[in-house]
């Protein structure tokens, strides 16, 4: 037993006069610069701390150049993940920056007085029914203001204001299936309806039988509606059907002059409708 | 043989404590499994080679630390000898000597290896949060190395 705590004591001196000689004594370059390449393989994070100065002392200076080299690479990989996710939102931010400069230039070539406004939510279950615009009657929207869109460097019929509050209003886009315009077809002026059809087309109706239509024909809105401002494009007919043998009249398919899913603004013209004509509007879908 | 398999069994207690921390780290939080190598280590083997275990396994500790080198051989050669000491007077295989065994030393090493940090470097190595969780987690890590342990000295007559 006395031979074990002997060997036990030898054992513990020896062993704590060799720990504190590494700690009184500073390792070899080469040792130390073993020692920091383990524990900058397998820690690194444990390095970026105030220690590091500490740390690196009695390192040969390329095995420093390394480790820094390594640390400036992590930092600019971070930064380069911040810089790729920013220049998406500036890309983003150039495209809406062009639309919007084309739309600038296309509001000086309306006619009709009005405003600019984002439309704020469009309903997935009313896609081509309605959206909602960020302005209401706070800024003068009224009720039956007709909403055009741009697209193509034109300006083309979206729909009109149905609902208007204070800060936002609701659009009945001219898609809907409640929704109608009188227009009028070609060069002629043939006066026909069109009519939503709850999808991505319009529908030509009561166009008399004899009238020569033409698919690629273009539609306006007439001076005969009360809604909508005259000479307005509403879209361009893609498909004349035959007339069926129980009507009298021939109709046809039209692709509107403004794709809803790509709108992001719309012009709102002020309609200043009379309530006499606002009453008699209501009438008319 | 029986030095080869203990080399292999002090690589093993040092890669499984890298990997831990690596991957298992709960709030940064992780047992020190090479402390809890130590002290099995100190219960399960005679005295000489129980303060040797100590003294590698603490050598491993400083290769992968920041500070001071040497730090943790000091503290874990000293704490086999304690465990030594201890072990003449106390059951040390029963699994409640183990965990306050574990606790105990678990505070005083971290306490020992801070005054040595204050002494040698002038750093403040411990943060408040491991000091108050860490030792628990080695309480509950010790009794199961120890198992390992003794299995392996049971079956291959290391320690």
């Amino acid at each position: 037993m006395s031979r074990e705590k002997d060997a036990a004591n030898y054992a513990v001196a020896f062993f704590a006069v060799l720990s504190v000689l590494l700690l009184l004594f500073p390792v070899s370059k080469i040792a130390n610069t073993a020692r920091i390449a383990v524990s900058y393989s397998l820690y690194p994070s444990l390095h970026y701390g105030a220690r590091y100065g500490y740390f690196v002392r009695n390192v040969p200076a390329n095995f420093l150049a390394l480790l820094e080299t390594d640390q400036q690479n992590r930092a600019l990989t971070e930064k380069v993940k911040d810089l790729e996710v920013k220049l998406l939102n500036v890309s983003a931010l150039v495209a809406e920056n062009d639309r919007l400069t084309q739309e600038m230039r296309l509001s000086r070539s309306i006619p009709w007085a009005g405003t600019w406004a984002r439309i704020v939510n469009k309903t997935p279950a009313d896609w081509y029914g309605s959206f909602f615009i960020g302005k209401g009657s706070d800024d003068g929207i009224a009720v039956n203001d007709t909403v055009l869109g741009m697209q193509d460097e034109r300006a083309g019929l979206a729909g009109r204001v149905f609902e208007v509050y204070p800060k936002f209003s609701k659009v009945m886009l001219i898609t809907n299936s409640a929704a109608s315009a009188v227009c009028a077809i070609g060069p002629a002026g043939l006066e026909a309806l069109v009519e939503g059809k709850g999808t991505w087309l319009l529908k030509v109706n009561y166009v008399p039988e004899e009238s020569a239509l033409k698919e690629g024909e273009e539609i306006v809105t007439a001076p005969g509606g009360l809604l909508f401002p005259a000479g307005v494009p509403v879209g361009k007919v893609t498909k004349v059907f035959p007339r069926e043998s129980f009507m009298n009249f021939i109709t046809a398919d039209v692709a509107p002059a403004v794709d809803v899913n790509t709108l992001k603004e719309v012009f709102v013209v002020r309609r200043n409708l009379s309530p006499e004509i606002q009453a008699a509007a209501g009438a008319e879908r | 043989m029986s030095i080869i398999l203990e080399l292999i069994l002090y690589l093993a207690a040092g890669s499984f404590y890298w990997w831990w921390t690596q991957n298992l780290t709960f709030f940064g939080l992780a047992p020190n499994f090479i402390f809890a190598a130590a002290l099995c280590a100190a219960i399960l083997a005679g005295p000489v080679k129980a303060v040797a275990w100590g003294f590698f396994l603490g050598l491993y500790a400083d290769m992968l630390g920041v500070s001071m080198f040497g730090g943790y051989a000091l503290t874990y050669s000293l704490m086999a000898y304690a465990v030594y000491v201890v072990k003449r007077h106390f059951d040390m295989d029963s699994f409640f000597s183990q965990l306050v065994a574990a606790l105990s030393l678990s505070w005083l090493c971290m306490l020992f290896y801070q005054l040595l940090s204050l002494v040698f470097s002038r750093i403040n190595p411990t943060g408040l949060k491991i000091f108050l969780a860490e030792p628990f987690l080695n309480a509950l890590a010790v009794p199961v190395v120890f198992q390992v342990f003794y299995w392996l000295k049971r079956r291959t007559g290391i320690l």
